[in-house]
């Protein structure tokens, strides 16, 4: 029955919703993996490359986006640089409460910065003409859609490679199976702990861009909700392994776009609700993660 | 010589008398003025927070309103302020109790509902007046602070009138289908939507199509594509944040040219997206701030705010000055009366009250303005005119 009313419309808007979400997790999972840190500031790593896109609209669209990139990089950098890194030794409470610090200051500073013309938000004019639709077996699909699927396998692809076939990212797992252990071995902290943060941060930019496609107005919170969304579907997904993880993102997107489909169509004020009730029962039924086969969730002091 | 000296002594004293009289009148006539009566107006509002956009405009109004009244009236009136903070709770009710504490006799407070309550109840429980200037719900009032709600009022518009001018207004143009997509994030938002629903039934309009979204879920694409099946002469919402850009760009992107109508939530061209341009877009509001409000003392308060350096996005200024005329209003049929009670008693019995931009109602029962003029602005490639006037003839029940 459900799959009767479900229509390809739906499950592509969800497919677009889950990829976006995923690569939020590969984002936030990265992170987590090395510095064992849920970084709550991450939406406004992705709010600050969005505003990035605002304020230079008016740059040439290439220019644009690398000044996105820069500055989110170079804020997820100066965030490890500047905080992360004193707090390393830090119980896992102190790092999270740190994270939401900064990440209510960042959205103060945005604020602050967005009301100098007395209106709160700013347009990011990206890469708009993504929104066009497809016409595919009947359904509108957004261009942005395919887009935000194809990053999203290919950013996975090229995290794999890195993973697997570099000497970082042989370091980058050590550090994340047992950062204790991968130090003692000569794997240095200070190298692979900046470069999973910036590949995090690379990842919050291309979700700025993308975002901004369907959402051009620009305010403080942006992505603020998104990110707890995607921490949820993190730790529902398995938030100890960053396959599982990114699965977990994915799900809780996708899942959230069938249960929009499936609700009547002015009833979506539900959708929340139906959401984390599911969420709480998926943790009462694996905690270790829906994703986590064959094992119990361990998650140790880091560093 | 004793008698004559007495008479001359009382003779003495009438004159001194008279002459002390004659120069008291003199002196009165023309140099000393008969003292004004100051009233305290405290001013609880966000500063340079999320509620600044709104706040900050009503405010820059209300002074330059009070500085013209001040001018001519017989009352001093004088606002002193105190920024909410970003409408933190607890400074919110600290900065009700300092406002009261220099001997303000009316508070006014932010235009959420939400973030005023804690100003509004710390108001109400001391018998003073609270006023909202743009709070557009029927909760400002009993219906959300219960017996003492009858000392708060709102110079915003009730969403039921909005709703209501909306759906006159679609009729009017000949629009008889609407495709409804509704905000759920806001009571506000719904409660537009609603009555725009109700009041074109009644009209003889029929809606093709009901859609919900909401602030933050990321839904308001699927709601645009589902509207977007369904053929209409309008499609109405009530929005704003990140969400209206996102409803207007992405219906154009679905190369949908339908007229978009939204409500005061959607004034003002900060929003605008460069690709697609908003077009066919139209939404209601209280001043036209693009130069062609039909209102020349509307146009001259435009002029005075951009002159100070403030000026307006969009209409919602105008419920800061409209605010100070109603409340200068009650006073003066209140005889001068500052008393909570009895202004709330003389603002209920509001009726077409002349305010700076229209004419404004209240009633025991609503508490936020009803009956105002709304001015319809169109926008078209980004430019923004104002194309219509519409009041509301019915308040539908939405409750």
């Amino acid at each position: 029955m459900i799959l009767g009313v479900l229509d390809f419309q739906t499950l592509t808007d969800a497919v677009g919703l889950g990829a976006i979400y995923a690569l939020m997790a590969v984002g936030i999972g990265l992170v987590f993996g090395v510095l064992r840190l849920v970084n709550f500031a991450y939406g406004q790593l992705v709010m600050a490359g969005a505003y990035t896109l605002a304020y230079t609209s008016a740059w040439p669209l290439a220019a644009s986006i690398l000044a996105c990139f820069g500055v989110v990089v170079g804020l997820a950098l100066a965030m490890e640089t500047a905080v992360f890194r004193p707090l390393r030794g830090q119980s896992p409470a102190v790092m999270l409460v740190t994270t939401f610090a900064i990440s209510f200051l960042l959205q103060a500073i945005a604020l602050i910065l967005d009301l100098r013309n007395g209106q709160l938000g700013e347009v990011a004019a990206s890469l708009t003409t993504l929104a066009q639709p497809i016409s595919i077996a009947g359904a509108q699909v957004r261009e942005i859609t395919l887009v935000e699927l194809g990053v999203a396998i290919g950013a996975l692809l090229l995290l794999a490679l890195l993973l697997l076939r570099t000497t970082i990212g042989l370091h980058t797992r050590a550090a994340a199976s047992d950062f204790r252990t991968a130090r003692l071995l000569g794997v240095r902290a200070n190298r692979v702990i900046p470069a999973s943060v910036a590949l995090s941060g690379l990842i919050a930019a291309a979700v700025a861009v993308m975002m901004t496609v369907q959402a051009p107005l620009v305010t403080p919170d942006f992505a603020l909700r998104e990110t707890i969304v995607v921490l949820v579907g993190v730790v529902v997904g398995g938030i100890d392994r960053l396959w599982t993880a990114t699965l977990g993102g994915f799900a809780i997107g996708f899942v959230s776009g069938l249960i929009n489909g499936l609700l009547p169509t002015d009833k979506t004020v539900y959708l929340p609700s139906a959401v984390f009730a599911l969420v709480i029962l998926v943790l009462l039924l694996r905690p270790e993660g829906l994703f986590a086969w064959g094992r119990r969730a361990a998650v140790p002091d880091r560093v | 010589m004793r008698r004559a000296t007495r008479w001359g002594i009382l003779a003495a004293a009438l004159a001194a008398v008279g002459a002390i009289a004659a120069l008291a009148g003199t002196t009165g006539s023309h140099a000393a003025p008969a003292a004004k009566k100051t009233v305290i107006i405290g001013w609880a509002f966000d500063q340079a927070g999320q509620m600044a956009p709104f706040d900050n405009p009503a405010l820059a109004a209300a002074k330059i309103r009070i500085k013209q009244i001040n001018a001519k009236g017989k009352y001093r009136f004088v606002i002193n302020t105190c920024d909410t903070q970003n409408n933190d709770a607890a400074k919110a009710k600290a900065c009700a109790l300092s406002l009261l504490g220099q001997g303000a006799k009316i508070i006014f407070t932010t235009c959420d509902v939400d973030y005023a309550t804690p100003v509004v109840q710390e108001t109400i429980n001391r018998g003073k007046l609270a006023i909202a200037p743009c709070i557009g719900t029927d909760q400002m009032g009993p219906r959300r602070f219960g017996k003492k709600g009858k000392l708060a009022f709102s110079f915003g518009n009730v969403a039921q009138d909005e709703g209501s001018a909306m759906a006159e207004y679609a009729y009017s143009r000949g629009w008889k289908t609407a495709g409804l997509a509704t905000n759920t994030r806001l009571v506000y938002f719904k409660n537009v939507v609603q009555a725009f629903d109700i009041r074109f039934r009644q009209l003889g309009g029929k809606i093709v199509d009901r859609e919900s979204y909401a602030t933050g879920q990321n839904n308001v694409q699927s709601a645009v594509t589902r509207l977007n099946s369904h053929k209409a002469a309008v499609y109405v919402t009530s929005t704003a944040f990140g969400e209206l850009p996102a409803f207007v760009s992405g219906m154009r992107s679905l190369h949908n040219n339908t007229p978009i109508l939204n409500s005061w939530a959607g004034d003002g061209t900060y929003w605008d997206t460069q690709n697609p341009k908003v077009t066919n877009y139209y939404c209601v509001t209280f001043a036209s701030v693009f130069g062609d409000d039909p209102s020349a003392a509307v146009r001259k308060m435009i002029a005075s705010l951009t002159a100070a350096g403030s000026p307006p996005g969009t209409g919602g200024f105008l419920g800061g000055a409209d605010a100070i005329d109603g409340v200068y209003t009650a006073i003066k049929r209140a005889h001068g009366s500052l008393k909570g009670a009895v202004l709330a008693a003389q603002l209920e019995h509001f009726n077409h009250v002349a305010v700076l931009g229209s004419k404004v109602s209240f009633s025991k029962k609503w508490h936020t303005v009803f009956g105002r003029q709304y001015r319809v602005i169109k926008t078209q490639a980004n430019k923004a005119k104002r194309v219509g006037l519409v009041t509301a003839k019915v308040l539908p029940k939405i409750h």
